[in-house]
């Protein structure tokens, strides 16, 4: 099983060797949570039987002035985790060295997809400007992680994060596996739709704002859309992405599972759409 | 009389499980001299207990069953909303409930050095919520 939403914003190993981080992460992230030894994260995977979770950084420098994480500090974090890990990138949109600084994450620190955050990083996903770092991901063969909807930091406006935004990019980068990331959560028509119409868009599970997980989202995929949606359209597009460590891991599991998917759907979701999507070869038979 | 404390750490591996700290109570008291008095063990968390029982796995099976039973998973909980102080949806009041039903402390009494208990009594560290990196506290007073 693949998680394709994971931020390691609170592991007190980068903690000890990064003595602002903790304030950055209560300041911009908004997560009060106390740090945990790394050891806790590879258990909160074990107890629900998570192979490899991938690990989201943001850069914001220019909206924030700061990293959570930088770019080296999740590649420090693949190394330690021994396997465990799928480390993305993140660069800042706002700056014109954006495309180099990706290449050189994927090249030197071998990381192997791209995080962007509209919100937090104030841009719009559609603005040229930023077309840059979609040409070289393309030109990489690395997917891109986007954040969509609704986000708990302070400061994170809704309005870009609308997933409609992405249909410019969608088209202008067919080749480019972009993932809609919560769902684009309230906009899951939206992100339906588009799923629906361009196969290189894809999304994740991490969709959690309120009530416990299995109420939100049997809410979401059975009230605002059908769950055969998913079962019969979306199957190989939607993929599992727990949020940690806004949420167990081991909870959005049980939530996903409870949602009563067929074992060929619950293959795809929990593992070979991550594959496809991240690039990481041969999907099971 | 003399008072001496101990902030101890513990890693569960389990969503919830109950771990025998007596060991590691027993060597604190050794640790801090203190003859005859009493010990107390105090979790630091509102998702974890203390509690003592009799240190065979088919019980501390049937404690945590029993925990399970009478603090569910899945009702109608006030908790579950966004709270904006902790950046967290309180998804885990069934955790709080059975935290609360184990306690939070016991106490022993201290006698020529040696924590006083019954044969089968063992404590134990009760988590609800893992697997986490948690600690307690083990304070000791006497002479």
């Amino acid at each position: 099983m693949i998680d394709v939403h994971t931020h390691p914003v609170l592991v007190q190993e980068i903690m000890d060797r990064d003595g602002d981080m903790l304030r950055k992460v209560r300041e911009v992230f908004d997560l009060q949570n106390r740090p945990q030894p790394l050891e806790t994260f590879f258990l909160q995977m074990e107890v629900c039987g998570v192979d490899r979770s991938v690990l989201l950084p943001i850069d914001c420098t220019t909206s924030r002035g700061c990293k959570i994480y930088s770019n080296e500090q999740i590649a420090q974090l693949v190394e330690m985790g021994e396997g465990k890990f799928i480390g993305f990138a993140s660069v800042d949109p706002q700056l014109g060295t954006a495309p180099d600084d990706l290449e050189s994450a994927v090249k030197d620190l071998g990381l192997a997809g791209l995080k962007l955050a509209p919100g937090i990083q104030e841009f719009r996903p559609d603005q040229p400007s930023v077309f840059p770092v979609y040409e070289r991901a393309s030109e990489l063969g690395i997917p891109v992680m986007m954040h969509s909807g609704l986000s708990w930091e302070p400061g994170s406006r809704l309005e870009p994060c609308r997933p409609l935004l992405l249909e410019r990019v969608a088209v202008k980068f067919p080749e480019l596996r972009i993932c809609i990331a919560h769902f684009g959560w309230p906009w899951i028509m939206e992100t339906a739709a588009l799923m629906m119409k361009y196969p290189n868009i894809y999304a994740d599970t991490s969709c959690l704002y309120a009530d416990t997980p299995m109420e939100f989202l049997s809410f979401t995929f059975s009230s605002q859309i059908p769950t055969t949606w998913i079962e019969r359209t979306l199957r190989n597009q939607v993929m599992f992405g727990s949020n940690y460590p806004r949420i167990e891991t081991v909870k959005m599991v049980d939530a996903v599972r409870s949602l009563g998917f067929s074992r060929g759907a619950e293959r795809l979701i929990f593992e070979d759409n991550a594959k496809k999507f991240i690039g990481l070869g041969e999907v099971s038979d | 009389m003399k008072v001496h404390f101990e902030e101890l750490g513990i890693q569960s591996k389990r969503e919830m499980e109950l771990i025998n700290i007596t060991d590691e109570v027993k060597g604190v008291v050794e640790r801090s001299g203190i003859k005859n008095g009493i010990v107390n063990v105090i979790t630091m968390h509102t998702t974890t207990g203390i509690t003592v029982n009799e240190g065979i796995g088919c019980l501390e099976e049937d404690i945590v069953d029993t925990l399970e039973r009478l603090a569910p998973e899945g009702l109608d909980y006030h908790h579950a909303r966004y709270l904006d102080f902790d950046g967290r949806l309180g998804v885990n009041a069934h955790c709080h409930l059975r935290s609360m039903i184990t306690g939070m402390h016991t106490t022993f009494a201290v006698k020529d050095g040696e924590v006083v208990r019954g044969g089968r009594q063992n404590i134990y560290f009760v988590e609800t919520d893992g697997p986490l990196y948690r600690k307690y506290v083990v304070q000791v007073m006497g002479e």
